[in-house]
């Protein structure tokens, strides 16, 4: 699941992520990071669901971050996909893949919104939906 | 083994229409008769089989429909003309054009072309059309400006001079930046290998022999009919990189089967869906038709020396299989690759073609005149001398060494009036370069060496490369000069955007 944490000025040089990581020992990759004096925004992805993650969600909202669920980084229109592949290698980190019937298939949880799929698709069925 | 059973007719294409019209003919596609062949042998899928259909949807660019648009009253004879913005050829009568896949929109670029245009046409949309003339007694009209649709159009007829390549060579990239090419987006340090044909469903590659396709061969195309008119340019079927010309009319087709397409940074072109149905005449023609991916091979090809594609070096010779299967071994790394083309569309295709002549709404034909076996594929030689780096670089250049004072080499710039210093071991082999930025940067932070400061990894030229090569590597590192080494790293000279301008220019003394 991916989360974009949003930190305001009263917490964003506390170190909440690190601490929150600590405690709960989950392997959290950080997708993008955009932090200044006044303001911080972490998209991250946490391999947790169900209870786990609200649990994780009421932690950061506690220390004051708050938090929004990303549902999808990016969306393949499937009547423009004509499934000719040009997406899958170029892929950094293999979120995009054949199924055995040669559709694409799209993993959700491997993607860090690199947006080299949406340049290398020849119809432009691949739009990158805003965090 | 006698001769018949090798090469002897089994059937004819007339014996096939016959059992299509009588609804037993046997027709497979192309992966059913790989299976056949595996289970039962060739002898029998040979005798079994009355047709084979094959099928492809890739990019081919050399595409594109006449179209004849009707007279307007007053009638214009056009001699420029758009539809949605994009340049139709007018070389021809007044109202006839041809609109070409990779032409580029005039106000959307590489985001709009001729290959949309055709899918807008096919869908039923309405297109723009925009045209100029300069009136005579007959065609007094100067301007004309409206909308069209494909059913206002009295002809519109896809003529293509070059589709369904038999295989294609795959690319990859050898150099330390991302390449946008014509083969697709290419990671830097070979980090995927592209490639595209549908191989072992490939029409070319089910007749290898060109003993069922000729002119004349009735085919899908782009979800109607059309006709293989005859070889396609760079027909090249000796080395097995065969093509073909193929019409249709656009008013039969399907924009599932046509698409428009957009490559980043290169350009714009037209995704075709082409099947071919193979009459299995003899056993020669049931072998090929059996092909599997496993043998057909293709070269991996380096795009990261930019240099014709035949020259550009192979990297690695891999079959359809080990391309398809989703990663390549390079240089001991596994590298992904995947296609461009698209083999769900062309597995579609071939049962789509299946489908029609089992229900006896597609017949086939025997092609009016063979194809050439053999053409030569000559490349392009330029006979007028182009500029190149010997022509503008200065064979005078000052050098300095890595140990040299930051304050020295600031005043041997300023001395020898230039902005770049190569730097040379005690051998006098490149080892680095120092810019006047870098200098001013230098002694604005208190630094005292050139090896401090020094760039190591150095952008540089040969003395007999194109100027237009060498213009576009130093735009893509942001440089305006380098230093021309030869095979052993030595500096023959140096060449700056200020040499290149003055010499456009026109050699204003300096």
């Amino acid at each position: 699941m991916r989360l974009k944490l949003i930190y305001s000025t009263e917490v964003v040089e506390k170190p909440i992520l690190a601490e929150i990581i600590l405690k709960t020992r989950i392997p959290v990759n950080i997708l993008e990071a955009k932090v200044n004096a006044q303001k911080g925004e972490l998209v991250i992805s946490v391999p947790v669901s169900g209870n786990q993650l609200d649990d994780l969600i009421r932690m950061f909202e506690k220390a004051g971050v708050e938090t929004k669920v990303l549902a999808k980084a990016l969306q393949i229109d499937v009547d423009r996909c004509t499934s000719c592949g040009a997406c899958v290698s170029p892929c950094p980190t293999r979120a995009l893949k054949f199924k055995p019937d040669w559709t694409i298939e799209f993993d959700e949880e491997r993607c860090v919104a690199c947006r080299v799929c949406v340049n290398a698709c020849p119809v432009k069925a691949i739009t990158m939906l805003e965090a | 083994m006698s001769g018949a059973s090798e090469g002897g007719a089994i059937r004819t294409v007339e014996e096939v229409n016959d059992r299509i019209r009588r609804g037993d003919a046997v027709v497979l596609t192309s992966e059913e008769m790989i299976k056949l062949a595996e289970s039962s042998g060739i002898e029998i899928a040979a005798k079994e089989v009355d047709v084979v259909t094959s099928g492809t949807f890739g990019a081919m660019c050399s595409s594109g429909a006449f179209l004849n648009f009707g007279h307007a009253d007053p009638p214009i004879k056009m001699t420029k003309c758009w539809l949605n913005d994009v340049p139709v050829y007018k070389g021809l009568a007044a109202v006839d054009g041809y609109l070409g896949v990779t032409a580029l929109s005039e106000t959307k670029g590489f985001d709009y072309g001729g290959g949309h245009v055709l899918e807008d046409l096919v869908s039923e949309k309405e297109i723009e059309l925009r045209a100029e003339s300069y009136g005579t007694d007959c065609y007094p009209r100067r301007h004309i400006e409206t909308t069209i649709t494909i059913d206002d159009l009295n002809q519109a007829v896809l003529v293509n001079p070059r589709n369904c390549y038999q295989v294609y060579d795959a690319a990859t990239n050898s150099t330390d930046r991302v390449l946008y090419t014509y083969m697709g987006t290419l990671l830097p340090h070979y980090g995927n290998v592209t490639f595209s044909g549908a191989g072992q469903l490939n029409p070319l590659c089910k007749d290898r022999n060109y003993e069922t396709i000729g002119i004349g061969t009735r085919i899908f195309l782009g979800g109607g009919t059309g006709y293989v008119i005859g070889e396609g340019t760079q027909h090249s079927p000796q080395s097995g990189f065969g093509t073909l010309m193929v019409r249709g009319d656009l008013k039969n087709m399907n924009s599932q089967y046509l698409r428009g397409a957009s490559f980043h940074k290169y350009g714009v072109t037209l995704y075709v869906g082409v099947g071919i149905p193979i009459p299995i005449i003899n056993k020669r023609v049931a072998e090929t038709a059996a092909l599997r991916d496993e043998d057909i091979f293709v070269s991996i090809r380096d795009y990261g020396v930019p240099v014709r594609s035949d020259r550009r070096p192979v990297v690695k010779r891999v079959s359809y299989a080990e391309l398809r299967s989703g990663g390549v071994v390079i240089n001991g790394k596994d590298v992904p690759s995947s296609s461009l083309s698209s083999y769900k569309l062309a597995q579609e295709i071939s049962e789509v073609l299946k489908k029609r002549i089992t229900e006896g709404t597609f017949y086939l034909t025997r092609p009016v005149e063979s194809l050439p076996k053999h053409r030569e594929f000559k490349p392009l030689t330029v006979k007028k001398r182009e500029l190149m780096v010997l022509d503008v670089m200065k064979r005078e250049v000052f050098t300095a060494s890595p140990g040299d004072d930051v304050e020295d080499a600031a005043k041997k710039l300023v001395e020898k009036r230039i902005d770049h210093l190569p730097i040379v071991d005690e051998e006098s082999k490149l080892i680095g370069i120092v810019t006047s930025w870098d200098l001013a940067k230098a002694i604005a932070r208190d630094k005292r060496r050139l090896n401090e400061i020094m760039t190591r990894k150095v952008i540089t030229a040969k003395a007999d490369e194109s100027i237009d090569v060498v213009v576009r590597r130093m735009t893509q590192h942001n440089i305006s000069g380098v230093p021309v080494v030869d095979e052993t790293d030595h500096i023959v000279g140096i060449l700056t955007t200020d040499d290149i301008s003055r010499k456009i220019v026109g050699g204003i003394a300096k």
